[in-house]
């Protein structure tokens, strides 16, 4: 018995020396990043403005494209009329992308946000209107930049309008009213300069890049605007980002901090979602890109971030009583992939045997799903969830309806079973061994350990 | 009444931890609400809350949030990760109860 104990105490302290080691020089450049104020205010625009109505625009578009031909065949004469909720809801993102960023932005600097982030949307709409006579333009020759194509710069400008506006409050170029007018009366005349100003601003760029109209490959005179621009300027990213190498260092980035106890997904979402939006929407009109958002959480992140969904049922039969309290807590949350009780509760977060399949597993499924994808052998996912909808389902949904999306979780559900089990077999021996040790401590009466 | 913010990121997790706290905090008939925002709503709403509490998922913004916290005087400290692992709301209104009872942090 205190052969097992003494080993215990020299594989916890190996343990804890190393997690010290990971605290001292992983957490400092991971934690930089997680915490910058843009990627941040990016990051809640995309959560709390554009999610809901990319996710229930998505739903227009599966209903548009039905998976079942003879429902397709039924629905073609309304395609048409079904789309327009999924163009205006989906189809503007980047309209309301703008606002978001420059309300979060705005919070994060603790100033008034509203006016901000109604500027920002008049601002991009600005800048994505060809300067012309706007009353005979086709709405379809913009709408595609108010959308996937539009995003960077909605929130180039959304960032802009907020440090603008910032800039000038309480300087010397506002506009100050005697102390009695109400302070609602006061913070309109204070936006008046910055607001004029950007709207100059942006309007005269736009207009200095609309005389350069060209003639595309459709044989159409086209005019240029700050998206289409800025679009074709970028192309070449939004390309490499969809590739293997940018998935495998999205993913690897996502859990190298999560392992330090930062939420990964959300501080690469504030990167890569412009991007991912971009590829999602080019999908949703016959792409075939295959590092999108949907890639990552629907078939990546099986049961939470890690697919960590096979470590619960073990925990539940686990001889460890702290894994099978935190199996038992786990469980409820797991189903809606949730998975901080595992995180935080193995935990996964500093601990040097759970951080290797933590990384590993994920890296693993995303390269065998990469290649499942880009060999057609499962439909591309075209649809958005929430991250909560349980596997199965999800994976059938994201691909537009396709049953071979569902198995593809199955099987990455498997592989992570299997590759994260020797890993905690070995961290629950450890577990239990510190658990004897206190238990023969007290036994003993000598040492009473309190946590 | 005593009204608590946590700081986290999405919401998703806290959201079981605070219905957690609210059994636990009936169960001993101590009165309070809680508030689970992002760090951008946070640094919006810090006036309104009594206490502060930080997820452990976002520790590396707690520099910036207890700085915010303690230059309106409110009391501020991280829910230990375990307990929040564990969804343990009663441990958590207690580090609660402690924080505002500990002079020089609470506002009483």
């Amino acid at each position: 018995m205190s052969k097992q104990v003494n080993e215990g105490k020299s594989q916890t302290t190996l343990i804890e020396r190393s997690s010290e080691l990971f605290e001292r020089y992983l957490v400092p450049p991971l934690g930089a990043l997680a915490s910058n104020i843009y990627l941040q205010a990016i990051r809640d625009a995309f959560i709390i403005f554009t999610l809901p109505l990319i996710i229930a625009g998505s739903l227009f578009l599966v209903i548009a494209n039905p998976p079942i031909p003879a429902v397709k065949v039924f629905l073609q004469p309304y395609q048409n009329a079904i789309l327009v909720p999924f163009q205006l809801s989906f189809g503007l993102m980047a309209l309301f992308l703008a606002f978001g960023v420059a309300y979060s932005l705005a919070q994060y600097r603790r100033t008034e946000p509203v006016q901000p982030g109604i500027l920002a949307m008049v601002l991009f709409l600005v800048a994505s209107m060809p300067v012309r006579n706007l009353t005979t333009m086709p709405l379809g020759e913009v709408l595609p930049y108010l959308g996937g194509q539009g995003l960077l710069v909605a929130i180039l400008i959304g960032i802009l309008t907020t440090e603008v506006m910032r800039g000038f409050r309480g300087s010397r170029f506002t506009i100050r009213m005697p102390k009695s007018v109400p302070p609602n009366v006061t913070r309109a005349f204070e936006a008046l300069i910055p607001t004029l100003l950007l709207l100059t601003l942006v309007w005269s760029l736009e207009w200095f890049v609309s005389v350069h109209t060209y003639v595309a490959a459709d044989h159409m005179v086209h005019q240029l605007t700050l998206p289409v621009l800025l679009m074709n300027a970028f192309q070449p990213l939004v390309v490499v980002q969809d590739s293997y190498p940018a998935a495998l260092l999205e993913i690897v980035l996502m859990m190298l901090l999560w392992s330090v106890g930062i939420h990964g997904m959300n501080v690469v979402t504030a990167i890569a979602a412009p991007f991912w939006l971009t590829t999602l929407a080019a999908n949703a009109t016959g792409g075939h890109g295959i590092v999108t958002e949907p890639f990552f959480h629907i078939f990546a992140h099986l049961g939470g971030s890690g697919a960590t969904w096979p470590l619960v049922i073990y925990m539940l039969r686990s001889k460890s009583t702290q894994l099978r309290t935190v199996g038992k807590v786990a469980l409820g949350p797991a189903i809606f992939n949730i998975n901080e009780p595992v995180t935080f509760g193995v935990p996964m977060v500093l601990n040097p045997i759970m951080m290797i399949p933590f990384v590993l597993v994920p890296v693993t499924i995303v390269t065998i799903n990469y290649a499942v994808f880009a060999l057609h052998w499962v439909h591309i996912p075209i649809v958005m969830q929430p991250f909560t909808v349980p596997l199965g389902v999800s994976g059938f949904l994201a691909t537009g309806g396709d049953i071979r999306g569902s198995i593809l979780q199955f099987f990455d559900l498997a592989v992570s079973a299997l590759l994260y089990y020797p890993f905690f077999k070995a961290w629950e021996r450890v577990l239990i061994a510190r658990e004897a040790a206190t238990t023969t401590q007290v036994e003993g009466g000598r040492v009473l350990v309190t946590a | 009444m005593i009204h608590i913010l946590i700081v986290c990121s999405w919401g998703m997790s806290t959201s079981l931890l605070v219905e957690s706290m609210l059994t636990a905090a009936q169960a001993s008939k101590y009165e309070l609400t809680v508030e689970a925002l992002s760090a951008g709503e946070y640094a919006a709403k810090v006036e309104t809350c009594d206490v502060v509490l930080i997820a452990p998922q976002i520790r590396h913004l707690r520099k910036s949030i207890e700085q915010l916290a303690a230059s309106i005087d409110k009391p501020v400290a991280m829910i230990e990760p375990f307990h929040y692992a564990t969804m343990n709301g009663q441990a958590v209104v207690e580090q609660v109860q402690h924080l505002l009872a500990t002079p020089g942090k609470g506002k009483k």
